[in-house]
């Protein structure tokens, strides 16, 4: 009973445990790339509270995560002097106010609608950003250099990989916790609640469309926090960040790593970054690979990876003869 | 402005094309329900095959004519072997399903035939220039045009002319009741898709001499379809072709007007009809 409560909380340390002692693991390049898997961890996070939580299919998640990889670079850029805080405050500012007001417009539909309109916007600000050139830098994208990050007590020096991991994985680590506390606060089951029966929440008294506005612009605001560590992290921001195949990515990430489950589609990352990285070495054809296994487990495995192992840990606790524990647990709740 | 009849044609010309791509589109959201995201690339597919064909035999007339039975076939599949297995769990599934089969497309095309432009030229009567309103202009950019009224034309007398068209929109309303009474409710579904899927290969043939022939073309001609059926309204085929044209016009003129504006001018036009009136300007209130 105590062990079932916890068990978020010790795997939320063991996590942090282990991302600690990564760099002494680890060399440069793998120290890269799970640093960007940490970034997209965030992302494929912010996504499946819109896909999984409340069941809102988006296409234009990218725009967010754009809008918050450009505005570190642009501010970095123009602004001399900008600290490390204030580049992220302002991403931070800039989504939450492109998802209010966007949400506002898109969320008056629902299904089919919603996520056809938010493919739409989502071109729209690919194509400012490939055309207004002056500030987005247009094909060519931004290149900036990481600033010192301030302490107050000290400044770090986060020019190499190394800072810039432990940061990432303080500040990321944070914002996905905080992601998981949010879905534990009642606004958060609400928004679980909403997707089952939209009617009843609103006979009880709610204001689904309050709720799902918050909802859509937090995600928002987070998605924009991992573009603005996107950024930080390649020291680079073209319009690929802000581009539907950002929104592809994030898609087929968090469908593979399984959309039922807060954590599925961190492993969804993982995997797929994973993939990516020795894939691509093997063949050209890596996102045809990628495309069939996604449309294999929408016909076959809608719970993605993590109805794999579900599966596989329930197939191996009744060989073992405990019984179904799907129903032992809610017996004991 | 002399230069203006002649955008008035190619904004035609291009209202054209747009049409023929969300007409098939909007038909297929509006008696199955479904938004179908692999609509673009089986257009694209459309041109890609045309462009084999073209390099095989030369006759334009052919293709235009076989793509859209190799189309058909390519939908008939998806429908019967793909969609109808993910119906059950949802629009969720549904959209997710046709977008990972956009996105096997697009891969599939740059493997085939590679990540760049193909030109498609083509001789004949088509390819030549005629005499219209005092200025010379492109046979082919009328044609589009003529070949987009047929279609509507053919699609309206079939919907609401003949007694197929009855059982496709008694099979919209209460598609039990159908079956009930004997018409293979699955089978019209599966010809519905497979007939917007032969459109889009049509649509695909035709775009192939005008835009070229690259894998890029898809989603191009996808945002703006879905501009189309988000303005006319979803479902509507009438206000598929009213969209059609403004649109068409819209960036014909846009591009002579206010160049740096162009692109944002479609989106813009979108968001003012979704303040206004969120359903389109021939939707039902939902």
């Amino acid at each position: 009973m105590m062990t079932q409560k916890n068990a978020p909380y010790l795997l939320i340390a063991a996590l942090f445990a282990l991302g600690a002692v990564m760099p002494l693991v680890l060399k440069q390049y793998h120290l890269n790339m799970l640093t960007e898997i940490i970034v997209f961890a965030l992302y494929a996070v912010s996504y499946n509270l819109l896909l999984g939580y409340a069941g809102l299919l988006s296409f234009g998640h990218a725009m967010f995560f754009g809008m918050g990889a450009f505005t570190v670079a642009v501010s970095l850029i123009h602004i001399p002097g900008l600290s490390m805080w204030s580049a992220i405050g302002l991403a931070l500012a800039m989504t939450t106010a492109v998802g209010f007001v966007a949400g506002g417009l898109l969320l008056r539909h629902k299904g089919s609608y919603f996520a056809l309109l938010t493919l739409a916007f989502n071109s729209l600000f690919y194509a400012v950003a490939t055309k207004w050139h002056t500030v987005t830098g247009g094909d060519d994208g931004l290149s900036i250099t990481r600033p010192d990050l301030a302490l107050g007590f000290t400044t770090v020096s986060l020019a190499g990989i190394e800072g810039f991991y432990w940061f990432t994985l303080v500040i990321i680590g944070a914002a996905i916790v905080f992601c998981w506390y949010f879905t534990q606060t009642a606004m958060g089951q609400t928004v679980l609640m909403m997707r089952e029966n939209e009617e009843r929440m609103k006979f009880l008294g709610y204001n689904t469309n309050v709720s799902r506005l918050i909802l859509f612009t937090f995600t928002g605001a987070v998605a924009g926090l991992a573009g603005a560590f996107y950024t930080l992290h390649f020291q680079f921001c073209s319009q690929s960040a802000i581009s539907v195949d950002m929104t592809t990515t994030v898609l087929l990430m968090t469908f593979v790593g399984g959309t039922g489950t807060f954590w599925g589609p961190m492993l969804g990352v993982l995997v797929y970054v994973i993939l990516q990285n020795y894939l691509s070495d093997v063949t050209d054809r890596w996102p045809l690979f990628m495309g069939l296994i996604f449309v294999f487990m929408v016909l076959f495995i809608p719970g993605g990876l993590t109805q794999i192992i579900q599966s596989a840990r329930n197939l191996f606790a009744g060989k073992r003869g405990t019984g179904k524990p799907i129903e032992a647990k809610e017996a004991s709740s | 402005m002399s230069d203006f009849p002649v955008f008035f044609l190619h904004g035609l010309a291009y209202a054209g094309l747009l049409f023929l791509v969300s007409a098939g589109l909007t038909l297929v959201f509006g008696m199955m329900n479904v938004l179908n995201f692999a609509h673009a690339a089986m257009y694209m597919l459309g041109a890609y095959f045309s462009y084999t064909l073209l390099q095989a035999t030369d006759q334009f007339w052919l293709s235009l004519m076989v793509c859209p039975i190799l189309l058909f076939v390519v939908g008939a599949l998806i429908e019967r072997f793909l969609l109808r297995r993910v119906h059950a769990f949802g629009h969720v599934h549904e959209l997710l399903l046709t977008f990972g089969l956009a996105y096997i497309i697009t891969e599939v095309v740059k493997w085939v035939w590679g990540n760049f432009p193909l030109a498609v030229n083509i001789g004949g009567f088509l390819g030549d220039t005629v005499e219209i309103v005092g200025i010379t202009y492109p046979v082919y950019r009328i044609f589009i045009f003529v070949c987009a009224v047929f279609v509507g034309t053919l699609m309206a007398l079939i919907l609401y002319k003949t007694r197929l068209g009855i059982i496709l929109r008694a099979a919209v309303n209460d598609s039990e009741m159908v079956n009930a009474l004997g018409f293979n409710v699955p089978l019209v579904f599966m010809g519905v898709f497979a007939f917007g899927a032969a459109l889009s290969g049509f649509a695909g043939v035709i775009a192939g001499p005008l835009l070229s022939t690259y894998p890029g073309m898809a989603h191009e001609i996808l945002i703006d379809a879905f501009v189309v059926i988000v303005v006319g309204g979803f479902g509507s085929l009438g206000g598929a072709v009213i969209a059609s044209l403004i649109i068409g016009e819209l960036q014909s003129f846009g591009v002579l007007l206010f160049p740096k504006l162009s692109l944002a001018l479609v989106y813009l036009l979108m968001a003012a009809v979704l303040i206004v009136k969120p359903s389109g300007l021939f939707g039902e209130k939902q």
